[in-house]
């Protein structure tokens, strides 16, 4: 019988194809806060944005947090340390305000949103498009129908001032200032962003969308996000992430909060495929209400280093939440993701499934967190975390923390962790494949259950992502 | 009126100095003590933020108000003697009260013969000291409790040292029985186990109070060394009384092709932390570890477990199933770490909690550290309550709701028990785990 | 009625779903009643219901156990009342050994405090064992843990054996077995049978009362007995079929 070629395994794993975002034009931008952080960068972004005082007090209030906090790096990775919060900008826009047809859209701008197919993509199924390049919302258009429902999808700028007496009450309160480092840092240097409303029993077909970009180097980009799903309402909200290679690190570190009330759903999806440089730390929770539903559904393919654990605090009786996560680390890549599940209701149910995918010498990590308090009754999670190695030096870790209390709780969590065997890529190989299309074949089949859960479109684009990602993997 | 000062205890710098004359004429074991004593006064207290205790009350932590014993009295030597037969024919038996060795151990000829050592370490210590030298406190506490160990080696002089030459087969267990008695002694019992190539050897360290609500610092540790091909096994019972803080520090290496059993037990002290590192060194090893525990009241028992796979094609397998009643809490924290060229490695680790009381509270956190692709390595935990149908089927037989429980929760555990090869030794751990369900 | 098992009138759900309606049936001690019927139609319902499984609730009606009534009971009080179900799947028990169980089935209908008298247990273990050709070593073997289908049947009689109840409902007893076990089952249970003993066999097949031959057979529809006979009607509805049920009996 022949044998694998046992070096294969060694060899290189190859540069991401970045065909679709590895692109960037030269910008001008009519407003920059400059470089470093303190609070006169602060007021110059509040000023700019003409907020209202109280939100210039929270911005301050989170700049005063973020200095006081050290590096989580007592448990997180000292790449951390890399980040030189002095070096980056951290407010840049061209002064534009979001237009609602692609017509109106600066032309450099309209070409970067081109190649990434935003139009493309809102012709053929999207409710509404939010696009935002580097600090600012540049495109914004939803379909009309939704508008007539009372549906609002704005900026939180828009939001915070147009719509006070729905947003200002959850605003910072899923995921307050002190959460932690970079929530912290978010609350005092936010722009851009998505605020969505969706009112009592409106169900929103079409999923809403939004696609972050940076495409300035040394920039950081900080947008917020707030989704509030009223009493017995559905939403499905997709982001999709990308920015050029630059020579420096650059920065992204946005907080997402969401509100599902009585009997709504959410289901948020993120594909993340930052340049190999961006360092990618976010914060993301969820609040469901009695009977409601919240799900998280996360890819991370890109990134120097992801820190990412979305969460749901399970507040009311019988409600849901949900975390599914796909994380491919190539060389150099550190995927650090996972999944926080607060229970704070009886009956109420949470589920976490995480793969991960080590290219080269890239390094997944998954951190759990499932808190089952005394005080309740008829709880459950389940976790399993599956993590796949393919090169000889791919990383690996798990670490999970399970804290159960109370009476007929139960959780259970498994997690194991293999290879692509050498006799399944025979098999196929002597079927015709080749090595790589083999090998691309055994991935997929590794994430097809989780891939099958992401809506159409974007199952199509990750399983394509992790081709590119696979096809060197084996030489 | 004189003034009354409070006893010297273990924190006292005099007392600790003045100790070390116990055992005078070993420069470099003198010196040992001596860092372990500097390391302590260095080392901070661990806090509620240190990754290495989360979970555990770090803040209630106190080494406050313990001192080393006086010699016990001969009636209580000669009951708490009496009461430490848990295996009826031995190859040899060592009791030590309040760290006091009352019982020194007598060896066949024939094992004497085969150059198998059993003695006490200030024995060892004039014998043996090269082999002392090799193996004694190699590895430190890489899982938190470095400043406890610290305490331990610098009041270290109580415990025994085993070593069974190469290809020696002792099948019988040699039994260690170590009791606190006196209120609030300090005792740092230290096991060293040596096993040669392709040796043989079993053990039972029984580490008990002499009254159930003894109060006592316990700070122990044991060193496992399992050379090319031998076979260790050891069952470590903690079963200190009700008022007592334990520590237990143990390293084991495995070398090539050994086999290695270890089951630790808790039902005793008011908290007590595990400490449990195992480092496979050699390709072919096989290294099984277990753990039990009846927590009852308001203790807590934190586990704390690390497989280190240097060497591949090595295995190494875990399960720790925890019973909880009352408000205990269990704290399991493991982890597998698989070095970059450890290939072939197989590793898994199981948690296991049975809730029996709303208010107990069973943590875990089951970790994996993999940096080599070809590995087979799983880890699983659940918590949870005893199952409804076989509650049913257990009540559908006439059996009473309490005493079902008590059955399902027996059963639970039997498949830890179970590893005890010596059934004698099975035999008292059952009856030990058992009785906690009549206290509680 | 003393020295009977009487069901009046039952109304039993799961959940919002009614099963049992109006469910009346009586099994005199020293006989033996067979309920036959197809599946879904509420047999084993009946079996969890009078053994007090918190499933189901109970809506009206009563279960007398030689005059007393056992519904609402905890499961292990009626069973210490005198009612032993087999079951159709047997629960696993890990850890716990059949010896052990069936010891601590027997102490819990001693007096408190009374002594269990270890040796005579024994004997009398390895006695019923033997005649339901079981080897000794299955008393230290974890209760139906691992156990092939007949293994645990056989485990079930060997309780009922042990446990000498007044009455004993065989909950689809014959399902999973091949002819040896269900000759072996049977005998033990035909040895059991006698002035002091009632049952009840559940069955959808004709086949196990070939070997328990009963001395009453219902048939059993959506929740209800709908025809009731001789032993001769097992051999009816076998031949007939249950299509004969529906369309002739039920609607009648």
């Amino acid at each position: 019988m022949a044998e694998i070629d046992d070096n294969l395994a060694q060899r290189e794993a190859i540069e991401v194809d970045r065909s679709k975002g590895d692109f960037k034009y030269e910008e001008s931008y009519a407003f920059d806060a400059g470089v470093g952080l303190n609070p006169g960068v602060v007021d110059y972004i509040s000023q700019v944005k003409g907020e209202e005082p109280w939100i210039r007090e929270f911005r301050q209030k989170a700049l005063k947090i973020f200095d006081g906090l050290p590096m989580p790096t007592h448990w997180a990775t000292t790449d951390l340390d890399n980040i030189k919060f002095e070096d980056i900008r951290y407010y840049l826009a061209k002064g534009q305000k979001a237009v609602r047809t692609w017509e109106e859209v600066p032309d450099d701008v309209k070409k970067t949103f081109e190649r990434l197919g935003i139009p493309e993509s809102e012709r053929k199924f999207l409710a509404g498009v939010e696009a935002q390049f580097d600090s600012e919302a540049v495109y914004s258009r939803m379909k009309e129908e939704l508008e007539k429902l009372g549906v609002i999808f704005c900026g939180p700028n828009e939001g915070l001032r147009d719509h006070p007496e729905i947003f200002r009450k959850w605003f910072g309160k899923v995921i307050p200032a002190g959460d932690n480092k970079f929530a912290a840092l978010n609350s005092a240097v936010f722009s851009g962003g998505s605020f969505i409303y969706i009112p009592k029993g409106v169900k929103v077909a079409q999923p809403l969308q939004a696609y972050f970009r940076i495409n300035a180097e040394n920039f950081g980009q900080f947008e917020r996000t707030l989704i509030i799903a009223d009493e017995g309402s559905e939403v499905t909200y997709m982001e999709g992430c990308t920015a050029p290679k630059f020579e420096t690190a650059t920065l992204h570190s946005a907080v997402v909060e969401l509100v599902a009330l009585k009997g709504a759903k959410i289901q948020y999806v993120t594909v993340q495929n930052w340049s190999a440089n961006v360092f990618n730390l976010v914060t993301k929770r969820g609040v469901a209400e009695e009977g409601a539903e919240v799900r998280w559904i996360d890819c991370n393919i890109g990134s120097r280093l992801t820190m990412k654990y979305p969460g749901v605090v399970l507040r009311g009786k019988g409600a849901r939440g949900e975390v599914l996560s796909i994380a491919l680390a190539n060389d150099g890549q550190h995927q650090d993701t996972g999944a926080k599940m607060i229970h704070a209701a009886d009956d109420t149910t949470s589920n976490i499934i995480a793969k991960s995918i080590s290219v080269g010498a890239g390094r997944s990590t998954y951190r759990g967190l499932v808190h089952i308090p005394k005080t309740l009754k008829n709880c459950r999670n389940n976790t399993e975390c599956d993590a796949l190695l393919i090169n000889e030096h791919s990383r690996t870790d798990t670490y999970p923390a399970i804290s159960v209390r109370g009476q007929k709780n139960s959780v259970q969590h498994e997690a194991s962790v293999s290879k692509v065997s050498a006799e399944q890529i025979f098999y196929m190989m002597q079927r015709g494949l080749s090595e790589g299309e083999a090998m691309s074949l055994a991935v997929n089949g590794f994430v097809n259950d989780l891939v099958k859960e992401f809506p159409m479109e974007y199952s199509v684009e990750l399983k394509r992502l992790i081709e590119l990602q696979m096809e060197g993997s084996v030489g | 009126m004189s003034t009354l000062t409070a006893p010297a205890g273990v924190l006292d710098a005099a007392r600790q100095s003045a100790d070390l004359a116990q055992t005078a004429g070993h420069a470099w074991f003198d010196a040992l003590r001596r860092q372990g004593w500097a390391d302590f006064q260095r080392l901070p207290m661990p806090t509620r933020d240190d990754e290495k205790w989360r979970f555990s009350d770090a803040r209630s932590l106190s080494l406050d108000g313990y001192a080393p014993a006086p010699e016990p009295t001969e009636a209580l030597v000669a009951a708490l003697i009496a009461r430490s037969h848990f295996v009826a024919r031995p190859a040899a038996l060592i009791v030590h009260v309040d760290g006091h060795c009352v019982l020194r151990p007598a060896l066949s000829p024939e094992l004497t013969a085969q150059g198998v050592r059993f003695e006490t370490l200030s024995d060892a210590l004039r014998h043996h000291p090269a082999l002392l030298q090799e193996h004694l406190l190699k590895h430190g506490a890489g899982l938190g409790g470095a400043k406890f160990l610290a305490l331990h080696q610098a009041w270290l002089r109580a415990g025994y040292v085993l070593f069974v030459p190469k290809g020696v087969e002792v099948r019988q267990p040699f039994v260690s029985v170590n009791w606190t008695s006196h209120d609030g002694a300090a005792v740092f019992p230290h096991a060293l186990i040596v096993a040669g190539e392709h040796a043989v050897v079993s053990v039972q360290d029984y580490h008990l109070g002499a009254t159930p609500d003894a109060r006592a610092l316990a700070i122990s540790a044991c060193d496992i060394h399992a050379g090319t091909g031998a076979n260790v096994s050891r069952l470590a019972v903690q079963g200190w009384g009700s008022r007592t803080q334990s520590f237990q520090v143990d390293n084991t290496c495995g070398g090539r092709d050994a086999l290695i059993t270890s089951v630790n037990a808790a039902v005793g002290s008011r908290r007590a932390r595990l400490e449990n590192t195992v480092r496979i060194d050699g390709p072919g090893a096989d290294v099984r570890l277990y753990g039990i525990s009846v927590a009852t009241g308001e203790q807590e028992f934190d586990q704390r477990t690390l497989q280190i796979h240097t060497a591949g094609q090595a295995k190494s397998d875990l399960l720790f199933k925890n019973a909880l009643l009352g408000k205990a809490r269990t704290i399991f924290s493991g982890l597998i770490k698989v070095a970059p060229d450890a290939q072939r490695t197989d590793a898994y680790q199981t948690n296991r909690n049975l809730l029996l009381s709303p208010d107990a509270e069973a943590d875990s956190l089951p970790g994996l550290e993999i940096e080599a692709n070809d590995v087979k390595c799983s880890h699983g935990a659940t918590t949870g309550q005893v199952d409804e149908n076989e509650l049913f089927y257990l009540r559908a037989r006439g059996i009473p709701l309490e005493v079902a429980q008590e059955l399902l929760a027996q059963g639970f555990l039997e498949e830890v028990i179970a590893k005890v090869e010596d059934e004698e030794g099975a035999e008292a751990l059952r009856g030990m785990l058992s009785a906690k369900f009549h206290q509680a | 009625m003393p020295d009977s098992l009487v069901i009046k009138n039952l109304n039993a759900s799961i959940g919002e779903r009614p099963i049992l309606k109006d469910f009346c049936l009586t099994v005199p001690k020293g006989e033996v009643h067979a309920i036959m019927g197809p599946n879904g139609t509420g047999k084993s319902t009946l079996s969890k219901v009078l053994a007090g499984h918190p499933d189901y609730t109970v809506q009206s009606g009563s279960a007398l156990l030689d005059g007393e009534e056992i519904l609402g009971l905890e499961p292990d009080v009626v069973a210490r009342a005198g009612l032993f179900l087999a079951f159709q799947y047997p629960s696993e028990i890990p850890g716990v050994t059949i010896a052990n169980f069936i010891r601590a089935a027997i102490v819990a209908r001693q007096a408190k405090g009374a002594p269990f008298d270890a040796k005579a247990y024994y004997a009398e273990l390895y006695a019923k064992m033997d005649a339901l050709k079981m080897d000794r070593k299955f008393t230290s073997r974890f209760v139906n843990e691992g156990f092939s289908g007949g293994e645990k049947k056989r485990c079930e009689i060997l309780q009922l054996m042990m446990l000498k109840p007044k009455y004993a409902v065989l909950d689809e007893t014959d399902s999973g077995l091949d002819i040896d076990a269900l000759r072996i089952v049977s005998e033990g249970v035909n040895r059991m049978r006698g002035p002091d003993t009632g049952f009840l066999v559940i069955t959808h097949y004709q086949r196990l009362l070939e070997y328990i031959v009963p001395d009453r057979v219902h048939i059993m529809w959506d929740g209800r007995i709908v025809h009731s006979g001789g032993k001769e009607l097992a051999l009816e509805l076998e031949a007939k079929g249950y299509d004969w049920v529906k369309t002739e009996l039920a609607s009648a």
